[in-house]
């Protein structure tokens, strides 16, 4: 559409244009100098450019006068080229040739004067001649009537007139519309076809191809050939077909090679024969059987050069069957046989869940056996197994189960350990505070809420000895001093500490023990002095008394009042000291810890102020052979060097209340005083480690309630431990120490023993071991004591 | 923070890879991929996590390992595939066009040959990988080389796997490397040592195998394939190892007369040395007919081994003695001389040892037996010479039963009267080549008769057995298997139930049957009974059809045979004297007394143990039963208390230490299980015996 419309509005402007001279504004509105120039081309360009106007001025002057043209032209005065001058020859031709014509037609129109006389503005006559048509076969037809005849001169001189010239004719070639700005607008986006973007100087307009031209710059451009009606597909003609003519152009015969085997062919068979024929080519000869079975023999070692590949973790080699057992003879033992229910129950379960794929059986001898009917089924499946089933590596477990249990001593090798009450003592009335086996382990001294203090014979449980030492105090502890040469017995009732030597021993031991006790007395003169001395500061040491005639005549030797209740008595290994404790919390902290000396009968108070972290003391026990003082509080384990008067270990067992501990005694295989059971009223019992930690080695929780009582066996002859608690149980545990640092001690659980009644909340109150036997002795809150053996 | 890893491009995703994928990867189809797979030796693998491994849901897919897939691209067996595909099409076109011969050429000519040395060498780089693996391999090869030819199984094959199982075989026999072999229901097994490494295979009994439907030849065949080229190699490499030419002469006529073992002649490799003939190669020129015409190094040869066998015969026990003592480079024995000390293993025999096992003697082995096992563990143990009947086939020693030279007879029929035997015409000799005729039944005297069985326990023992309790006709002892290891808590019915009881049991199960009543094993006893009788009566038959016989016949040529026999009897019976090793006929019933007395000494002292008068144990049974019902009180209180010691231990481990206990103990109940069902039947079975 747009395309169609701009078409038309070009032809429009085309006719309308027709006698504009659009270009000319273009070249007016350019300088002057160009202009003339361009002139000047156009009078070149044209045919009778400059000089020509003289020769028409003549022309109009008389044609007589066209030799002396001829003349002054071959003479030129100025400075022509000789294009110039063959041009003029050229136009002078011409002119001569119009003369000619012009003279025809004067003389075929003699008569007609080819004018007309008409008036001009001055009234004169004046000659207007018809205009010359020129024949066809004038060469003159190209003339452009409409060309500017100004000739070089600018246009600018006719900047002020309405036309720019004359044409040939002498007409007035006017100005061309100029065109507003809108309409070179317009010209300048609506490009005609043929547009160029140049004027025709000679006409002005802007210069315009035509269709033919057009089409002819296209064929240039397209490497064709320009000439109009030029075809490049013409259609083919076949001068020479393929299709065979009934009448053929070459009537020559076949020829007789085509009949003739080739010579060349022959000749190459013939070279393949001979070499046959030399044997240099072996004919094709099927293989034979031999050769065939021959393929299949190895020829060569293909381990010659055998290299190790290193092993691979994804290579599995194909696991080997097992071997078969003795139920897959053809004459197994008769109690691999099957009974009837074991073959019917084979035969009923699944093939595949079968665990055996085979039933033993009996042949007896072997040309009985028959042939194995699933054998070739066997083995297609173990072909199978190896290209279809994945490989795992497993790693088998073929340990002995037994390895993996902890390494517990045999039962035989924890033997032995009480097991039994062997014998009961009763006869206290109350509950039995606390009981001891003295060193020999022929007595048991035990004490109770009853306010006496017995002494009973182990084995039979017979009362030997009795004293009530107090009316309305209970006995807190017996204990009896160790060692065998002197037999004392120390008893806390109330406040008063009572040594005594029970009537029991052999009038020789009875003598040496109250010696020992009565040695003491000479020591008790300077005490005063120095009581004295520290009254006013701090308290004084308690002076050791003689006892009551009553308490006397029973065998009481010496009684130290201590005024704060005694919980705890712990005798030095050497017997000559014992520490008391009194754990009341409104003992003073400074009195609380006391220790005697039995030769001096002196008591002194080793601590001032109290132990921190944990309440007041508890009880204290020295160390089996060191000078070691260990001190419970509520909470903590305090070790003290006695001789250097310095802390030297702190335990902390994480208990809330410590009831009691006691201390492992110097063994065949370990050193004392390096692993320290303790019991506690949150029902724990804890085994510490000394050397390892602070913290306990193992926390063992069988009771259900407090734990007042733990012990270890003296002596170290068998490694065993026990704890007496309030539910009225003991447990009697193995715990073997060595020597060795790097191994742990190892604590079996032995035997749990009931018997005691429970009472009141309390059960069993105190326990003691025997010396050398594996049997101990407990108290309880019942009012007996038993003996477990 | 590193760059987020796109999931299953590393790890377990990438290095596992399904069977279809593998299939696309190397463009084959299903069946060649399974064969490349048999012949590469390439199994699928058990990702550690299928889930991670595999792309999808599916519960049931294969794995391979990649690596084994992208070596599987550069094999050149694929080309082969290929090319055998084309060519298979080819084979097809030109059978559906009707040109049958053209197929055939195809097929002939055409078909690609598959080489596999190269798989072989790259699956065992070295000798030892090879032989390591040869279990299966010869397992499979003895079952071709005895199965019947089909569609399936071209009788190509069955040569093939005959030939090379043979001459796998002649190797063990001239190295004597074959250490043990027992007699199962599936077949014989066999085991040798070859350069360190232990090899166990499996021979079937010679029958027509039955084969189910689900067997695909196809996947065996290829197998069979593998295992051809193998063993060629292997056997090469054997034979090249103790000089000796490969592949070995093979006589193809005496192959058909049913020679086997003996078809082949082995010769030494260098050109220098005198072909080392083996013994059976010379064999092979006997034949039935031609017996006589033994050669006479052969016959120098047999004689001097017959005068040193029968050396042997009168001081068995000393001549191998001395030859151990012989042999200063040989590990010495060490038993144990007090019972408490621990037991070192020690090496088993070397070959050595089982090359002089049968060495002095000739064995005959008669129509029933099966020869080619015998010959095979004969020779492999040292035999040089052995003849059987003619109907066995060719390359035997002699056929002749009669020849004086034989020492032992395997003989597997039942000892039936004479008297119901039938009678041989007696031919007037023809001629010296005609074979004695022997009545069966008759003994020979001079020479051992033993049934098969012993051959395989004096293997297994490493020593010669008693022969007189392999007689024929005797109930055989029972034939076990040389590679059970006694293990703790397991069965051994070598040792004496008393031995392997555990405490109390014996009582316990005693007392079990008294209060149950006696039932089932009534029951089992009366069948056994039953059976007895039923044997019984059969054999009392055909006593009775000998008497009658007897009485019948009554007759001169039976006299003149008795009259043979009687005097060849007592030749037997002396040389048996000097023999020494015989000489306790009622070995048995002795046997059985001291047994019962140890047994009755055991209880005793177990008595005496527990605490009790032991007169208590054998004495009334009223008390008895409350004896025992005490001891059951102890026993179930012991096991409680063990219980109790177990709990206690337990207390103290880990809960993964404790589980994994928990698996032992069990795995270890239960073969303890087996084993006490084993004792309690035994218990039964000797229970029934002593009745």
């Amino acid at each position: 559409m747009g395309a169609s419309k701009k078409r038309k509005a070009v032809t429009r402007d085309v006719e309308e244009e027709a006698g504009v001279f659009s270009g000319d504004e273009l070249n007016a509105n350019d300088l002057d100098g160009a202009l003339s120039d361009n002139a000047n081309d156009l009078s070149d360009s044209e045919d009778d450019g400059s000089d020509s106007e003289i020769d028409l001025v003549d022309e109009f002057s008389d044609e007589d006068e066209d030799d002396e043209e001829l003349d002054s032209d071959e003479v030129p005065s100025d400075d022509e080229d000789l294009v110039k001058k063959t041009k003029t020859t050229a136009t002078k031709a011409v002119v001569l040739d119009r003369t000619s014509e012009d003279q025809d037609e004067n003389s075929s129109d003699d008569e007609m004067p080819n004018f007309r006389i008409e008036k001009d503005a001055n009234g004169n006559d004046r000659y207007v001649y018809d205009e010359i048509n020129p024949d066809d076969n004038s060469d003159y037809s190209e003339v452009d009537e409409n060309a500017n005849t100004i000739g070089d001169i600018p246009l600018s001189f006719y900047d002020q007139y309405p036309h720019i010239g004359y044409s040939i004719n002498g007409k007035k070639i006017m100005r061309p519309a100029k065109g507003e700005a809108l309409d070179a607008l317009l010209d300048s986006i609506e490009i005609p076809k043929g547009w160029t973007g140049l004027t025709d100087p000679s006409t002005g307009k802007p210069l315009e191809l035509s269709q033919d031209e057009l089409e002819l710059l296209k064929k240039i451009q397209l490497n064709e050939i320009p000439q109009e009606g030029y075809n490049p597909y013409e259609p083919t003609v076949e001068w020479f077909t393929s299709k065979q003519e009934v009448m053929p152009l070459s009537a020559a015969p076949e020829p007789k090679r085509r009949f003739v085997p080739s010579k060349h062919e022959a000749k190459r068979v013939m070279k393949i024969v001979k070499a046959i024929r030399e044997g240099r080519i072996l004919p094709y000869k099927p293989p034979t059987e031999d050769q065939e079975a021959d393929q299949y023999v190895a020829k060569y070692d293909l381990w010659a050069d055998e290299a190790e590949r290193p092993d691979h973790p994804m290579h599995v080699p194909a696991p080997k069957l097992p071997p078969p057992g003795y139920e897959e003879s053809y004459h197994p033992p008769p109690e691999y046989l099957p009974d009837k229910k074991e073959r019917k129950e084979w035969e009923e379960t699944d093939p595949e869940d079968r665990e055996k794929d085979f039933l033993a059986n009996d042949f007896g001898s072997l040309r009985k056996v028959p042939g194995y009917e699933t054998f070739v089924k066997e083995k297609f499946e173990r072909c199978l197994d190896l290209y279809l089933a994945p490989r795992v590596r497993r790693s088998k477990l073929n340990i002995d189960p037994e390895s993996l249990l902890p390494k517990l001593p045999s039962p035989e090798e924890l033997k032995p350990f009480p097991t039994t009450c062997a014998t009961v003592f009763r006869g206290h009335k109350g509950r039995v505070r606390s009981l001891s086996v003295d060193p020999s382990g022929v007595w048991l001294a035990t004490g109770g809420d009853d306010g006496t203090v017995r002494v009973w014979e182990l084995l039979t449980g017979r009362q030997l000895w009795s004293v009530k030492v107090s009316d309305e105090e209970a006995v807190n502890v017996v204990r009896w001093r160790p060692g065998k040469e002197a037999v004392v017995l120390a008893a806390a009732s109330g406040d008063d500490i009572f040594l005594a030597v029970p009537p029991i021993v052999d009038p020789e031991t009875e003598k040496a023990s109250l010696e020992l006790l009565d040695a003491g007395w000479g020591y008790a003169a300077p005490n005063p002095a120095l009581s004295a001395a520290d009254a006013n500061k701090t308290t004084t040491p308690p002076q050791w008394i003689r006892p009551s005639s009553t308490l006397t005549e029973a065998g009481v030797c010496a009684v130290i009042p201590l005024k704060y209740v005694v919980k705890s008595i712990s005798w030095h290994r050497r017997g000559d000291y014992f520490v008391t404790v009194c754990p009341g919390s409104s003992t003073p902290a400074s009195v609380a810890i006391s220790i005697h000396t039995v030769s001096k009968h002196l008591t002194q108070f080793p601590f001032r102020r109290r132990i921190k972290g944990g309440g007041p003391p508890q009880t204290a026990h020295f160390h089996p052979s060191k000078p070691i003082l260990f001190v419970a509080n509520q909470r903590t384990i305090r070790a003290y060097d006695l001789s250097r008067q310095l802390l030297v270990k702190i335990l902390q067992p994480g208990a809330r209340w410590i009831s009691s501990f006691d201390i492992h005694p110097t063994s065949s295989t370990a050193s004392g005083g390096d692993n320290v059971i303790i019991g506690s009223y949150d029902r724990r019992l804890l085994w510490h480690d000394v050397d390892l930690s602070a913290r306990p080695y193992k926390t063992l929780r069988y009771h259900k309630k407090a734990i007042r009582a733990v012990k270890f066996h003296p002596g170290g002859r068998y490694p065993l431990f026990a704890d007496a608690s309030d539910d009225g149980s003991l447990q009697i545990f193995h715990g073997s120490v060595t020597g060795d640092m790097l191994s742990n001690a190892s604590i079996v659980p032995l035997k749990v023993l009931k018997g005691h009644k429970i009472t009141g909340e309390l059960g069993v109150l105190d326990l003691d071991w025997h010396p050398r036997e594996a049997w101990c002795v407990s108290a309880g809150a019942d009012g007996t004591c038993r003996l477990w053996m | 923070m590193g760059k987020i890893k796109k999931k299953g491009t590393s790890g377990q995703a990438k290095n596992y890879i399904t069977r279809t994928q593998a299939v696309r990867k190397l463009q084959i189809s299903l069946p060649d991929f399974r064969r490349l797979c048999i012949f590469k030796g390439i199994f699928p693998r058990e990702p550690r996590s299928k889930k991670k491994a595999s792309k999808t849901a599916t519960p049931s897919t294969t794995f391979y390992y990649t690596r084994d897939i992208q070596y599987l691209l550069h094999e050149p067996l694929l080309r082969k595939f290929r090319e055998q595909k084309t060519v298979a099409k080819k084979i097809a076109r030109s059978l559906g066009r009707g040109e049958v011969g053209d197929a055939a050429r195809l097929e002939k000519n055409h078909a690609p040959k598959l080489s596999l040395d190269h798989v072989i060498k790259e699956r065992y780089p070295t000798f030892i990988d090879a032989l390591r693996d040869l279990d299966d391999a010869l397992s499979l090869l003895f079952l071709f080389a005895n199965l019947p030819s089909t569609a399936h199984v071209p009788p190509k094959t069955i040569a093939l796997c005959q030939r090379l199982c043979h001459e796998f075989q002649h190797y063990l026999i001239t190295t004597n490397s074959l250490r043990k072999s027992f007699l199962s229901i599936k077949g014989i097994y066999y085991q040798a040592t070859i350069q360190g490494q232990d090899i166990m295979w499996l021979v079937p009994y010679r029958f027509v195998q039955r084969v189910n439907g689900d067997v695909d030849y196809r996947i065996m065949a290829t197998f069979v394939d593998f295992y051809t080229t193998l063993l060629g190699f292997v056997n090469y490499r054997l034979y090249s190892s103790i000089g000796i030419m490969y592949p070995p002469k093979f006589d193809t006529r005496s192959d058909e007369n049913g020679a086997e073992l003996a078809a082949f002649t082995l010769e030494g490799r260098k050109i220098g040395e005198t072909p080392k003939a083996i013994e059976a190669g010379s064999g092979t020129k006997t034949n039935g007919a031609a017996n006589k015409e033994v050669s006479r190094e052969i016959q120098a040869k047999v004689d001097k081994v017959i005068k040193s066998a029968g050396l042997d015969q009168v001081k068995d026990g000393e001549s191998t003695e001395k030859t151990t003592e012989e042999n200063t480079e040989e590990i010495d024995r060490f038993e144990p001389t007090a019972p408490e000390a621990d037991t070192l293993p020690q090496p088993d025999l070397s070959g050595n040892e089982a090359g002089s096992l049968f060495s002095p003697f000739i064995f005959y082995i008669s129509r029933e037996a099966p020869r080619a096992p015998l010959e095979f563990i004969l020779r492999a143990f040292g035999c040089k010479a052995i003849g059987w009947d003619a109907v066995l086939g060719d390359g035997a020693f002699t056929h002749d039963e009669t020849d004086p030279r034989i020492t032992h007879q395997i003989v597997d029929r039942p000892q039936l009267p004479e008297s119901s035997l039938p009678a041989i015409p007696t031919k007037p000799e023809d001629g010296a080549g005609a074979v004695q005729k022997v009545r069966p039944g008759t003994r020979i005297p001079g020479r051992t008769y033993v049934q098969p069985q012993w051959v395989w326990d004096c293997v297994n023992e490493g020593k010669l057995l008693r022969a007189d309790l392999y007689a024929p006709g005797t109930t055989l002892p029972p034939h076990l298997s040389p590679w059970v290891k006694p293990s703790k808590g397991g069965y051994d019915p070598r040792a004496s139930l008393a031995e392997q009881e555990e405490e109390g049991e014996a009582e316990l199960a005693a007392e079990l049957e008294d209060e149950e009543g006696d039932e089932d094993s009534d029951e089992e006893m009366e069948d056994a009974a039953e059976t007895k009788k039923i044997q019984a009566a059969e054999e009392e038959d055909d006593d009775e059809e000998d008497d009658d016989d007897e009485s019948l016949n009554g007759g001169m040529d039976v006299a003149g045979t008795d009259d043979d026999e009687s005097g060849s009897e007592e030749e037997e019976e002396e040389e048996e004297e000097d023999f020494g090793g015989f000489e306790e006929e009622a070995a048995s019933e002795s046997e059985d007394e001291e047994e019962a007395a140890r047994s009755q000494h055991q209880k005793e002292l177990e008595a005496e143990a527990a605490g009790l008068p032991f007169s208590s144990t054998n004495g009334a049974a009223g008390g008895a039963s409350k004896k025992k019902s005490s001891q059951a009180k102890k026993l179930a209180a012991k096991k409680r208390k063990e219980e109790e010691e177990l709990d206690r231990q337990k207390m103290m481990m880990s809960r993964k230490k404790r589980k994994l206990l928990e698996k032992m103990i069990y795995s270890n109940k239960k073969t303890s299980d087996e084993a006490a069902k084993l004792r309690s039947k035994r218990r039964k079975i000797e229970k029934a015996a002593q009745a």
